[in-house]
């Protein structure tokens, strides 16, 4: 066999298969030990800077979009395809022989046995479809009876609903667009680079009489603003209940604290925006000088040893800690109260009015029902390949008036043998003769 | 209902254990009657639990799948009700005497756990849930059944002394057809959990699939098994290797159970 030949088979074979299994099983468990997504510096104070640069070099901190995870992926896709394609025209074949009862006739079978009176009652028992009367080459009389074969499929079902759902997950990732969208009720904010805009109508967070969280809620409308004309789509998001608008889908996501910040300069009111904690924005009048809602606590207590916290959910002791930057430059940090002024210079800055923000999730995955259609059909296979076992039974007369009869079912082993035996066991306590192999 | 609950839970383990006590001695004195008892204490236990499982649904007005208690008891649960099936399906009681104490300790890991009942979150209130959990627990309890069986295979091919035991254990063809029914009844519900739990992920984080720790590991553990199916197809090589696979298995779902909340946070860990 030519090399190029002998590649082709082992790139087709079911131990290369085995191969990638275990190389994939592998490559998965090392991508979930190692924290994904940090840095070099992350890595180096974690372990030591030597296994931090093996990392960031073997792209073990992204392992699941690495070049090499994708390799493992693409071969066991051409794997898979090459095993099906070659398999289809035997597995044509094959299910067609498991139907031919002439076929069966001239083989021995898995299991048989002799000196059955009456074979119906086999047939019965190993709960065989009733049987087909017909006749050997030689003229004997013969019963032939077959179930399962859309079994034989499983395997090639299964392996098919595989390499779509593969591909289905693969095409998703490389297309798809995901954007996050925060802000209060009647914020509009534009969804990324798309030519829509989403707005806030109303964010609600329904609380159950102990006070935990049962549900959040978002009203919403998109607005679609492109070239030809306004329209817009509105629709109610709930944390497991998205909905699909311009053939995006929308999730309630998450929530956290906003407040309104008030600026004022020597006393006459400059600017006042809505910013949600960990947001900043920048004085009107002195781009350079940026203040940042770093956090919020609504029900503000000091812990000693721990820091700032909140005692409980409710607003009744709101705090504001902010944090402002000059040019880049840190310049200080503290705690607001409700009520309570910063001053920089000529400016004031006031925080209130705390409200919920929603935070909404957007993506847009062409490709998601295709995985979904490959998992249906992988477990379709699975099902096909491990409950219908394609089982045939089959009998012939003998010259003396009793029959032998046949059984073959690939899968069943040694349980199938031990059906058979008890299945053509003679109801008078005789057993017949058991001529397995 | 929860104090009910609580009481039969405390019967249930007793009784899991009278069994385990008793299939151990049926291996010491080599009697047949002695079995017979055992498994009808095992029955017994699963029956109690199983209406234990229920006052617990209805005092917490949900399906017991929440939280890491609720799922340690729904795994004996499951392992328990599995092998029951295959102890009397295959007329088989050694295979009770190896999975008793796998329930037993699964079963203790539970009554160390909390068993307060939380209000869910709102991510978790999903009928998907249901589904996805409760597809888990066949899957892990057919992966515990099928470890079993491969341990006594391993544990077979080393034994020399024929006697009792030998007539009590299927050959070794016979346990292997046996695993394969495991493996292939858990392999179906685990891909069954997989796809649950992948569109309810959809509906509730917009992604179906993000690689979090918990994943990633049941993917693994689904591997392992696919990899003991093609062992076991390619001739010569059944039997030990594919047994081995099926003990790696097990191991991995025990890993994604109890090591992934431990050591791996991600978005299961509130479990
Ligand atoms: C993720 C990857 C794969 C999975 C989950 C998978 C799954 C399965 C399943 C469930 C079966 C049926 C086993 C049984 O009935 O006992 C099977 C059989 C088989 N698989 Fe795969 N498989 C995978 C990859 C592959 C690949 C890449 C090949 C390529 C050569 C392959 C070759 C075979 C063969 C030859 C059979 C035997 C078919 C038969 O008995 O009719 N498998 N596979």
């Amino acid at each position: 066999m030519s090399t190029g030949k002998k590649i082709w088979k082992f790139i087709s074979s079911m131990r290369f298969a085995i191969a990638l299994l275990v190389v994939l099983a592998i490559a998965c468990s090392v991508g979930s030990l190692v924290t994904q997504g940090q840095t070099y510096a992350w890595y180096a104070q974690r372990y030591s800077e030597r296994t931090a640069a093996l990392i960031v070099a073997l792209h073990l901190d992204d392992a699941f979009h690495s070049w090499w995870f994708l390799v493992i992926n693409a071969f066991l896709c051409v794997n898979l395809l090459l095993c099906n394609v070659l398999r289809l025209p035997q597995l044509v074949r094959r299910s067609q022989a498991e139907a031919d009862p002439q076929r069966a006739l001239q083989v021995e079978g898995t299991v048989s046995a002799e000196g059955i009176a009456d074979p119906a009652p086999a047939f019965a028992r190993l709960r065989m479809p009733k049987p087909v009367s017909t006749a050997t080459t030689d003229g004997k009389p013969a019963l032939f009876s077959s179930k399962n074969r859309i079994g034989l499929w499983g395997a090639w079902v299964c392996h098919l609903g595989i390499l779509l759902l593969i591909l289905g997950f693969g095409l998703g990732q490389m297309t798809q667009h995901q954007y996050t969208v925060y802000g209060v009720p009647g914020q509009s904010r534009p969804i990324g680079d798309t030519e829509l805009v989403l707005n806030i109508d109303d964010f609600r967070i329904g609380l159950r009489e102990d006070d935990t969280v049962e549900q959040y809620t978002a009203d919403i409308t998109v607005y679609n603003v492109s070239g030809s004309g306004e329209s817009s789509r509105s629709a109610t998001i709930s944390v497991n209940h998205p909905a699909t608008l311009y053939s995006m889908k929308f999730y309630q996501n998450s929530t956290g604290w906003a407040a309104k910040a008030k600026v004022t300069e020597n006393g006459e009111p400059l600017q006042e925006e809505i910013v949600c904690a960990g947001e900043h924005f920048a004085i009107q009048d002195k781009p350079d000088l940026v203040v940042a809602l770093s956090a919020f606590y609504p029900d503000y207590v000091m812990v000693p040893g721990v820091g700032p916290s909140t005692a409980t959910g409710q607003l009744n002791n709101p705090a504001y800690l902010y944090t402002v930057y000059y040019q880049g430059e840190f310049l200080g940090m503290n705690a607001l109260m409700e009520g309570e002024e910063l001053t920089i210079d000529e400016y004031t800055v006031t925080f209130s009015d705390p409200q919920s923000y929603t935070l909404i999730q957007i993506k847009e995955d062409h490709f998601t029902w295709l995985a979904l259609v490959g998992g249906l059909v992988t477990m379709l296979g699975l099902f096909l390949a491990f409950y219908l076992q394609p089982t045939k039974v089959w009998a012939i007369q003998a010259e003396g008036g009793t029959w032998t009869v046949f059984g073959q079912n690939r899968k069943g082993g040694a349980l199938f043998r031990e059906q058979f035996a008890k299945a053509t066991q003679d109801p008078t306590g005789r057993s017949a003769s058991d001529a397995s192999d | 209902m929860l104090q009910i609950e609580n009481t039969l839970f405390t019967i249930v383990m007793l009784l899991y254990f009278a069994a385990m006590i008793l299939y151990f001695t049926f291996i010491a004195v080599k009697r047949d009657g002695i079995a017979r008892i055992a498994v009808i204490l095992q029955a017994a236990g699963f029956a109690l639990h199983t209406v234990a499982l229920i006052c617990r649904g209805i005092g917490a007005g949900r399906l017991p799948l929440t939280n890491q208690y609720e799922f340690a008891t729904c795994f004996a649960w499951g392992l328990c009700l599995v092998s029951l099936i295959f102890v009397l399906k295959f007329r088989f009681p050694v295979l009770g005497v190896f999975a008793a104490p796998v329930i037993f300790l699964i079963i203790g890991y539970a009554a160390m756990q909390s068993k307060e009942v939380h209000e869910l979150m709102p991510a978790l209130r999903s009928n998907w849930l249901g589904f996805h959990v409760s597809t888990a627990i066949i899957a892990y309890g057919a992966f515990g059944v099928s470890f079993v069986l491969s341990i006594i295979f391993l544990l077979r091919d080393r034994m020399r002394e024929k006697g009792f035991l030998d007539q009590h254990i299927p050959n070794r063809e016979k346990l292997d057809v046996i695993s394969y029914r495991s493996v292939s009844l858990g392999l179906l519900f685990l891909t069954f959990t997989i796809i649950t739990g992948a569109i309810w992920a959809e509906r509730a984080w917009g992604s179906y699939w993000s690689w979090d720790p918990k994943e990633t590991w049941s993917l693994v553990t689904w591997i392992i098994y696919a990899i003991y199916l093609h062992l076991r197809i390619r001739r010569g090589w059944e039997g030990r290797a594919a047994a081995i696979f099926a003990v790696v298995g097990f191991i991995c779902v025990m890993f994604t159970y109890i090591g992934v909340n431990t050591f791996l946070p991600g978005v299961h860990s509130y479990a």
